[in-house]
């Protein structure tokens, strides 16, 4: 090895080290901050059960409260919305996995800002959303904004962003591998030392950050000392399949609540004031369903704290204001309420059970938090990030050996029946389908236009078909393009259908009209696609105008799609 | 203010500020005219014998300002009906932080200036001396206390109770427990022994259905129950075998056991960390005075001279590092704090906001279930 190999390796390390405490650092003061916005502006707008106890002598605020609070808070996030974020909706995980796996232009620092200031008054006004999606997206902007920095890294803005991802998920949940494996997981879907050595270190610097210097508690603290009966094992499978079809019904929910409000409300920065109006009036019956429900989360694995019927409810409640928050134009994330309505499902489960199936069981419990897993996983996509919490946050083999069984039962359907995850499903709404795999979204978010050539033949449309046939033999070429006097490419003349043609024959007369052609917005795989069954030289590039930008050779095509293929094994299979 | 009280207040406060400069904290120099009785309302047994020997006795010698005491069992209720009576007898009073706080806020206390305390010996000014939050405008808080369950080791010969769960299980380890009138702490307890982490006690609490858990857990043990209102009862009942086990302020179970040799041990499980205040009630004529006394009681060596009498832990760190043995019986006090290293593992901090917010609640509830 000699010294500039030495050096360059010195400095890799060094740099990249640095970048991932510093986005570590950065994303989980962020998240921190951001949790305890969330929590101050609960308190202060009597949104928190803790603040509304303390004014239960006024029980005539309180409800004007729980009426008003959503409803005016969703007209500001519309506002905001409307008018402060370029992309005109939240920004979430789908716009972190697509920043990170391609190399695309991102949504703005600005938007970014605009949209976590809009999750924040979401989440502190009571809307029935989640903090782990802006967390994400917060996590990723920091990540993305070291990718600006010119460093000289391979692959630096994909990791970056991951080790913002995980250091943010690592901070929320105090669970450093969780949050290791989900930005491997649901953003850079890859696994490959160079990203795993950066994100890693991000992911520990949000844990000591959460656990260590602020001493953050954790989400859940549960007691549980183990699966009593081997048979139960089926029955967690079971639940991880209705959790599958609870699931399903969740994202076909998203999806009906956002037409429903774009057919029947107009202004679209109206739309959150009227989702947080029907929440307040709800919520004055079920004051379960505003905001995160950390209460109710903890009260759902204390036995006896619901019954049936009310577990019931609050789940049909949840679910339905859930989806009418987030369709109507709240900003936030789908995984807290997953984890919500899967452990109250959970609960709901592990109580009925008894009485269906009279066997002796481990109690309730357990089956609170393998449905809490198994919806989570299934809506955002991350079965071992999901397992992963469990254990690191119980510490328990038996509890997460049976969240694991209903994990995988869940994930196998929900994949079969809608496929990875609602990011996914977002994204393909998008026009990114990141179902066949990275290879089709790169090749996808790439403009074919960078393999632009102006090796081609021109001919005017008053050029004679010898004139074109002595320029294409001289220029060793098969096919010349006409164009018009504004460079508005006419046709194709190809030297086979002209050899034998009277040598003062107008060329435009036997020019090809309907040929193939890119356009500027072409994409690598887009054009794959064309190029079937493709006959010629090459492939001309238009304007939007129509005019004649240059040609895109059949070598290029297959060279454009060998180099990305090539840097994606490159990036994935790359050692430190 | 009075002219005499002016007087003393004067000189006291020019004696102690003194005092802090210098290194040994000398005691403050006695009352030049017309020296009164005060009256300070605390909460007896071997705490106010305590306060007696650390606080009382030095003040008196010092000034010649004679301390009398009226019990108080806590809460704002006994301070209201002093108040409505129209005659002012409590000079100073020895309050819980959270009913301090809505007494304050209640208009119940005249404000107290900070000037009046000293610094520490090394000079370390009090903000930074003692802990956070222990200065306010109209108490200063003093002592941290805890209360925490304990049991008469002979009642349980084999297994020994261990955790706040253990007092709610009454099969394992039968016989009565001795609970206080008031609902203060025991829906902590109720809702720690389901496994809710104490701090998300608050959190829960605040619910309807918090409560009602709490409630129910409470219903599991209710026959079994025995009532207590002053802080020396729950070692007594203990003492005698009426009850088995039983919750009570930590010095208080100290006592029992190291100055009269009853056997009783503590479970530091779910201890209920609380704090103590030196306030004035409204309208005292003796203001002067009651500053003075408060002035002295918060000074450094006063301080460390109670927490070496009964294990109640000092606001001040310069109190704290002076805490060795007990003045009598040579026991070392620190493992017997409620800070002390293990103890605070599973602590439930009070959340005095929550507290003093909420009294009319935890009354409503409280009497609801006694009538239940």
């Amino acid at each position: 090895m000699n010294r500039n190999d030495l050096h360059q390796i010195v400095y890799r390390i060094a740099v990249v080290t640095l970048v991932a405490i510093a986005v570590g650092i950065a994303s989980s003061l962020a998240a921190i901050a951001f949790v305890e916005a969330i929590h101050w502006l609960n308190d202060r707008l009597l949104i928190s059960p803790y603040a509304r106890v303390q004014t239960d002598n006024q029980p005539g605020l309180v409800a004007i409260a729980t009426l008003m609070v959503p409803a005016l808070g969703g007209l500001l996030v519309g506002l905001i919305t409307r008018f402060l974020i370029r992309e005109r909706r939240g920004l979430a995980p789908p716009d972190a996995i697509l920043a990170a796996q391609t190399d695309g232009p991102t949504p703005g620092f600005r938007s970014g800002l605009a949209s976590t200031l809009a999750a924040l008054l979401s989440l502190g006004s009571g809307a029935s959303v989640g903090q782990y999606g802006p967390l994400v997206y917060l996590g990723a902007m920091f990540g993305n904004l070291s990718g600006y920095l010119k460093l000289n890294l391979r692959h630096q803005r994909s990791i970056a962003i991951a080790c913002g991802v995980a250091a943010a998920i690592s901070t929320a949940f105090n669970a450093p591998i969780a949050g290791l494996v989900f930005a491997h997981e649901v953003i850079l879907r890859h696994y490959s030392l160079r990203a795993f050595a950066p994100v890693t270190v991000a992911a520990a610097t949000g844990y000591i950050i959460a656990n260590v210097i602020f001493d953050r508690p954790a989400l859940f603290l549960v007691e549980f000392t183990r699966v009593e009966h081997s048979y139960e094992f089926l029955l967690f499978a079971l639940e991880g399949a209705l959790c599958a079809g609870l699931a399903w019904l969740f994202m076909v929910s998203l999806k009906l609540s956002s037409r429903v409000s774009q057919r029947y409300i107009a202004p679209a920065w109206a739309r959150p004031a009227v989702a947080g109006l029907l929440l307040g009036i709800v919520a004055l019956w079920i004051p379960e369903i505003l905001g995160i429900g950390q209460e109710t989360l903890r009260f759902a694995t204390i036995d006896d704290a619901f019954e049936v019927t009310e577990l019931a409810l609050i789940v049909v409640a949840k679910l339905a204001l859930t989806a009418i928050c987030l369709g109507f134009g709240f900003v936030g994330g789908v995984f807290s309420p997953a984890l919500l309505i899967g452990i109250l499902f959970g609960a709901l489960y592990g109580t009925v059970l008894p009485h269906l199936i009279p066997v002796p069981y481990s109690g309730p419990v357990v089956y609170a938090i393998c449905g809490m897993v198994a919806l989570a996983s299934s809506v955002i996509g991350a079965p071992l990030t999901t397992i992963l919490i469990v254990f690191e946050l119980t510490r328990n083999y038996d509890l997460t050996i049976a969240a694991m069984v209903a994990v995988v039962f869940s994930n196998i359907i929900s994949y079969r029946a809608m496929g990875r995850s609602l990011f996914d499903l977002e994204l393909r709404d998008r026009g990114f389908d990141l179902s066949l795999g990275r290879d089709k979204a790169i090749l996808e978010s790439r403009p074919i236009r960078d393999y632009l050539s102006g090796a081609y033949t021109i001919a005017r449309v008053d050029e004679t078909v010898e004139t074109v046939r002595q320029r294409l033999v001289h220029g060793q070429r098969a096919e010349a393009m006409i164009v018009d006097d504004d460079d508005v490419l006419l046709g194709i003349v190809r030297l086979q259908s002209i050899i034998n043609t009277p040598a003062d024959t107008a060329a435009a007369e036997v020019a090809v009209r309907d040929f193939t052609r890119f356009d500027e917005q072409t994409s690598v795989w887009h054009s794959m696609e064309i190029l079937r069954g493709f006959l010629g030289e090459a492939v001309p590039l238009v304007s939007m105008s129509g005019k004649l930008l240059g040609v895109v050779p059949e070598e290029a095509v297959i060279r454009a799609y060998l180099e990305i293929v090539h840097e994606l094994r490159e990036e994935e299979n790359e050692g430190a | 203010m009075k002219g005499p009280e002016l007087t003393v207040t004067l000189l006291l406060c020019w004696a102690l500020a003194g005092a802090g400069r210098a290194e040994d904290q000398p005691p403050p120099e006695p009352a030049a005219a017309n020296p009164e009785v005060l009256t300070v309302a605390t909460w007896g047994g071997s705490y106010e014998e305590s306060q007696r020997r650390a606080y009382f006795e030095p003040f008196t010698e010092a000034t010649g300002i004679e301390i009398k005491t009226v019990p108080y069992n806590g809460g704002i209720e006994d301070l209201e009906n002093h108040l409505g009576s129209g005659e002012a007898r409590w000079d100073v009073i020895d309050m819980i932080q959270s009913d301090a706080s809505v007494a304050c806020d209640q208009g119940m206390l005249e404000s107290i200036d900070p000037e009046i305390l000293v610094p520490a010996p090394d000079g370390t000014p009090p903000e930074d001396d003692f802990m956070k939050d222990a200065i306010q405008p109209c108490f200063i808080t003093q002592i941290v206390f805890s209360t925490v369950i304990a049991y008469n080791d002979q009642a349980f010969p084999g297994e020994k109770p261990d955790s706040v769960e253990d007092f709610f299980d009454l099969e394992t380890f039968p016989g009565k427990r001795a609970l206080r009138r008031s609902p203060v702490g025991l829906f902590e307890w109720a809702l720690l022994s389901l496994s809710v982490p104490p701090e998300q006690l608050y959190d829960l609490l605040s619910t309807p259905r918090g409560l009602e858990l709490a409630s129910e857990r409470l219903d599991s043990i209710r026959e079994s129950i025995i009532w207590w209102r002053s802080g020396e009862e729950p070692a007594a009942l203990l003492a005698s075998g009426q009850a088995t086990m039983a919750t009570g302020y930590n010095g208080r179970f100290f006592h029992a056991r190291v100055v009269n040799g009853v056997p009783i041990s503590v479970i530091w499980d779910g201890q209920l960390i609380g704090f103590n205040s030196w306030a004035i009630p409204r309208g005292t004529p003796r203001r002067g005075q009651a500053e003075a006394f408060i002035a002295f009681a918060t000074r450094t060596d006063r301080m460390a001279a109670q927490a070496n009498l009964i294990s109640y832990g000092p606001t001040r760190a310069s109190a704290r590092k002076r805490i060795g043995l007990h003045t009598d019986n040579r026991v070392s006090m620190l493992p017997h704090m409620p800070t002390a290293p293990g103890h605070m593992d599973s602590a439930i901090q009070r959340d005095h906001d929550w507290y003093s917010k909420t009294l009319d609640l935890r009354q409503k509830w409280f009497k609801a279930w006694l009538e239940k």
